[in-house]
C-alpha cells in the first residue's frame, strides 16, 4: 500500500534511494544531508553529512558504483564514497561555476555527472585517475539562464537540460578523453562536448519555467514539465515533434517515466498524476494517484459547519488537512522499481506509492 | 607637479556607471521571432461590430480571441484589441455566458482568461461585476491551469 | 454593490493560489545570496505578467508574482476624507510592525493602500492555502474595520459636540 514515511523533519527538498532501496538519502531543507536505513523497527539515521555551507540543492545516489554525488546553492559538490565502516567521505569537485549549483545527475554509467546552476552554464565532470580527482568541463552556449534541470540519454552520451529562459535544450556530452566515440541515438551526435543538439521552446505562448525533463528509458522521448502548468513531449524519432498538454492544475515541479509510456508528475497540486501516451502518441491525463479523504472530525460536523458560516460566513469547513496525502507541494519523485516511486515534499513527508496497487484501487486506471 | 601635467583628461567618470553585465552576450533575450512587425496586427473592428450588432455575440468572441493580437510588440494595438474584447464580453448577457463558452477550446479559453484580467485594469460602471461572472466561469471549464498560463505566458494580451 | 464580494474573493483566492506557486531559487546575479526576485526585478525572464482584479474603480488588488516571491497589493475603499485618514493610521499601524506580521511589506506598493510580500520561506514554513485564507480574511475584515472605527469616531464626536453645547 501507499507507504508514509515521517522522518522526523519539517520538510525535505530533494531524496535518493541507494540500490536495494533500503537506504535513503534525504536534505532536510539546509545545509546537511541525511542518511537513513529502514530497519526492522522504523528509520535509523546512518549519518549526517556536513560539508555545504548553503542550502543543499540536489542529491544524486548511483547505484551501482554506491557514491552520492551533491550540489549546493554554495557553488561546491561533493561525491561521498562509502569506507568499509560505512562511513561516507566527501571528496571535493572543483566545479568552477561562479553561481549556485541547482541540481545534479549522475550518467547511467555513472562515470561523469553533470551539474546545472544559476550562471548560465553546465558543468559535466569525469573522474581523472591519475590526479585523483573529478575533471570538469563546461556547457555554456546558448544558455541564457539559470539552468534548472538536467537529466542523461541512457547511451551515457547525450544530456538535456530545461532552464528558466523557457527552453529545452539536448546537448551532446560526449567527452573525448573517456570515451571512445560518441553515440548514434536518434537525437544526434558530435564529438565535442557542448554541441547544441536539439533546441524546444516550451510554448509557441512564450514563457514558462522548464521545471523538470526526463528521458524515455528508450531514450528517443524527452517529457518537461514546465511552470504554465504543461507537460510536453517531444519525440526524435519523429522529427522532434512536440506533443504539448495543458492541464487544467498548478504547475508541476517533477517528473518520471514510469514505463515507456507513462509518466508520474508531481507539483504544487500535492498529489501525483499520472498520464499517458496513447497509441496516436497523444498525451492524456489518466487519473490522480491520491484518492485520500480528509478526515472527517469525530461527530459533531454538521455543528463546525454552521459555525464556520455563521462567523466567517464560509461555506465549506476548511480544516487545516488538504484532501491529499502529501500536506504541502511535492518538490522531489524517484522511480523506486518498475511498479513504485517516492514522492517527498515541503510537508516534510516521504511516501512510497505501488502503482500496481493503485491501479486496482483507483477505477479506470491503467498503466499502459 | 602630478605625473598627468594636464595632458589626459582624467575629470570623466561616466564610464565608471555603465552597467556592463546588460551588454553580457549572453543574457536573457525576449524571443523576437518576427520583430513584431508581422505578427498578428490585432481584430478587425469593424467586422466585431458589425457581428455584435447583429446579435452574432458567440462568433464575435470567438473572432476577436482567434484574431487577439499576443506576440505584438505594439502597446497601441494590443489596448485597441482589449478595448474590443471587453466590449465584446460585456455585451454578452450572463445567460448567454455558458453558451459561448461550450463553443471555445482550451486555447481560446487560455486567451479569454487574460483578457479578463485586462479588463479589470479599464473597470467602467458595471463592467467589474460582469467580469468577474466571466471570470468564475471560465474557471470551472479550465481549471486554475488557465489562471496559471495568465500569469506565465510571455506572449501577454 | 455588496453583491460582488463574494465573486470578487472568490477571484482574488483563485488567483492567488495560482501565484503561490514559489520555489527556492538563488540569485543569478550576486553569488550566494538569494533575494525575493519580485522585489529586486533584475532578471525579467524570472518575472511573471502582473495581473489586476477590480471589484470597481476604488477597489482592486494587483497581484505580481515571480519564481520565489509574489507581491499583493490591495486598495481599499475609501469613501470620504475620514475614511482615508482612517485606513492611512490603520495601514500605518500595521506596517510599522510588519516583522511580527511575517508577510507584511512596510511600504505599500505606489497606489495601494497595502502590500504583502510572501517568499518561498512562508510558503515551506505555512500552508499555501491558510496563508491564501488569511489574505482574502485581512480584505474582509479591513473594511469592516474602517466602518466600525468611522461608525465610533462619529458617535465619539457626536458627544463632544453635545457636551461642549450644553453650555450655551
Amino acid at each position: 500500500m501507499t507507504e508514509v514515511h515521517n522522518l522526523g523533519v519539517d520538510a525535505i527538498s530533494c531524496h535518493a534511494w541507494n540500490k536495494d532501496r533500503k537506504e535513503v538519502a534525504i536534505c532536510p531543507n539546509n545545509n546537511e544531508i541525511q542518511v537513513y536505513k529502514r530497519t526492522s523497527s522504523g528509520w535509523k539515521l546512518l549519518q549526517n553529512l556536513q560539508e555545504h555551507d548553503m542550502h543543499v540543492m540536489g542529491i544524486d545516489w548511483a547505484p551501482n558504483t554506491n557514491r552520492i554525488v551533491t550540489c549546493s546553492a554554495d557553488k561546491n559538490a561533493y561525491v561521498w564514497t562509502q569506507e568499509g565502516d560505512g562511513k561516507w567521505n566527501p571528496a571535493w569537485v572543483l566545479l568552477r561555476i561562479n553561481r549556485a549549483a541547482t541540481c545534479v545527475k549522475w550518467s547511467p554509467l555513472e562515470n561523469k555527472f553533470a551539474v546545472g546552476s544559476g550562471g548560465r552554464v553546465i558543468a559535466v565532470c569525469y573522474f581523472v585517475s591519475e590526479n585523483n580527482w573529478w575533471q570538469c568541463k563546461h556547457i555554456k552556449r546558448p544558455l541564457r539562464s539559470t539552468v534548472t534541470t538536467v537529466d542523461w540519454h541512457p547511451d551515457n552520451k547525450v544530456l538535456v537540460a530545461g532552464s528558466t529562459d523557457y527552453k529545452v535544450r539536448v546537448f551532446s556530452a560526449f567527452i573525448s578523453d573517456m570515451e571512445d566515440a560518441p553515440g548514434n541515438g536518434p537525437w544526434g551526435h558530435s564529438n565535442t562536448l557542448g554541441t547544441l543538439l536539439a533546441e524546444f521552446q516550451n510554448t509557441p505562448n512564450g514563457g514558462g519555467w522548464i521545471h523538470s525533463v526526463v528521458f524515455s528509458p528508450c531514450g528517443n522521448k524527452i517529457c518537461w514539465v514546465a511552470h504554465n502548468s504543461s507537460i510536453c513531449i517531444a519525440d526524435a524519432t519523429k522529427g522532434n515533434a512536440v506533443i504539448r498538454l495543458y492541464t487544467e492544475h498548478l504547475p508541476f515541479l517533477n517528473c518520471v517515466w514510469m514505463g515507456s509510456n507513462s509518466i508520474v508528475a508531481v507539483g504544487h497540486s500535492c498529489m501525483p498524476m499520472l498520464y499517458s501516451i496513447d497509441d496516436n502518441g497523444q498525451l492524456y491525463f489518466v487519473s490522480k494517484l491520491d484518492n485520500t479523504q480528509k478526515k472527517e472530525a469525530a461527530g459533531l460536523s454538521a455543528m463546525r459547519k454552521f459555525q464556520s458560516l455563521d462567523r466567517q460566513a464560509r461555506t465549506d469547513t476548511n480544516d487545516n488537512a488538504l484532501d491529499s496525502i502529501h500536506q504541502n507541494t511535492i518538490n522531489c519523485v524517484r522511480k523506486v522499481s518498475n511498479n513504485e516511486f517516492s514522492t517527498s515534499g515541503l510537508d516534510g513527508q516521504l511516501v512510497v506509492w505501488d502503482l500496481k496497487l493503485l491501479e486496482n484501487s483507483i477505477a479506470g486506471l491503467k498503466i499502459a | 607637479m602630478s605625473r598627468n601635467d594636464g595632458k589626459k583628461d582624467s575629470s570623466a567618470s561616466t564610464f565608471r556607471k555603465i552597467d556592463v553585465d546588460q551588454y553580457s552576450d549572453n543574457n536573457f533575450r525576449e524571443e523576437d521571432a518576427d520583430g513584431g512587425i508581422g505578427g498578428p496586427t490585432g481584430p478587425d473592428e469593424n467586422e466585431i461590430l458589425t457581428l455584435l450588432s447583429q446579435g452574432k455575440n458567440a462568433e464575435a468572441l470567438i473572432s476577436v480571441l482567434r484574431s487577439a493580437p499576443l506576440g505584438c510588440k505594439n502597446q497601441q494595438v494590443k489596448d485597441n484589441a482589449r478595448n474590443l474584447t471587453l466590449k465584446v464580453l460585456l455585451s454578452i448577457k450572463s445567460t448567454q455566458i455558458d453558451d459561448c463558452l461550450g463553443q471555445l477550446d482550451r486555447d481560446l479559453l487560455d486567451v479569454l482568461m487574460k483578457y479578463i484580467y485586462r479588463g479589470f485594469e479599464i473597470p467602467t460602471e458595471g463592467s467589474s461585476s460582469h467580469l468577474l461572472t466571466w471570470h468564475e466561469k471560465v474557471y470551472n471549464i479550465s481549471g486554475v491551469g488557465s489562471i496559471v498560463r495568465a500569469f506565465a505566458d510571455s506572449k501577454r494580451a | 454593490m455588496s453583491g460582488t464580494l463574494k465573486p470578487y474573493l472568490a477571484a482574488v483566492r483563485r488567483t492567488l493560489t495560482a501565484a503561490m506557486c514559489l520555489e527556492n531559487f538563488s540569485s543569478q546575479i550576486v553569488e550566494k545570496h538569494n533575494k525575493p526576485e519580485v522585489e529586486v526585478r533584475a532578471s525579467k525572464e524570472l518575472l511573471l505578467t502582473p495581473i489586476l482584479i477590480s471589484r470597481n474603480d476604488k477597489e482592486k488588488v494587483l497581484i505580481e508574482s515571480s519564481i520565489n516571491s509574489m507581491r499583493i497589493s490591495i486598495a481599499v475603499k475609501q469613501a470620504d476624507d475620514l475614511e482615508k485618514l482612517l485606513c492611512h493610521n490603520f495601514t500605518r499601524f500595521m506596517t510599522m510592525r510588519a516583522e511580527h506580521f511575517i508577510i507584511l511589506r512596510r511600504k505599500p506598493i505606489e497606489g495601494y493602500d497595502i502590500s504583502f510580500l510572501i517568499t518561498n520561506i512562508h510558503v515551506e514554513q505555512m500552508y499555501k492555502h491558510k496563508i491564501v485564507d488569511f489574505v482574502i480574511y485581512f480584505m474582509e475584515e479591513i473594511d469592516r474595520e474602517i466602518s466600525e472605527m468611522k461608525l465610533s469616531m462619529n458617535a465619539r464626536a457626536r458627544i463632544c459636540a453635545e457636551e461642549f453645547l450644553k453650555r450655551f
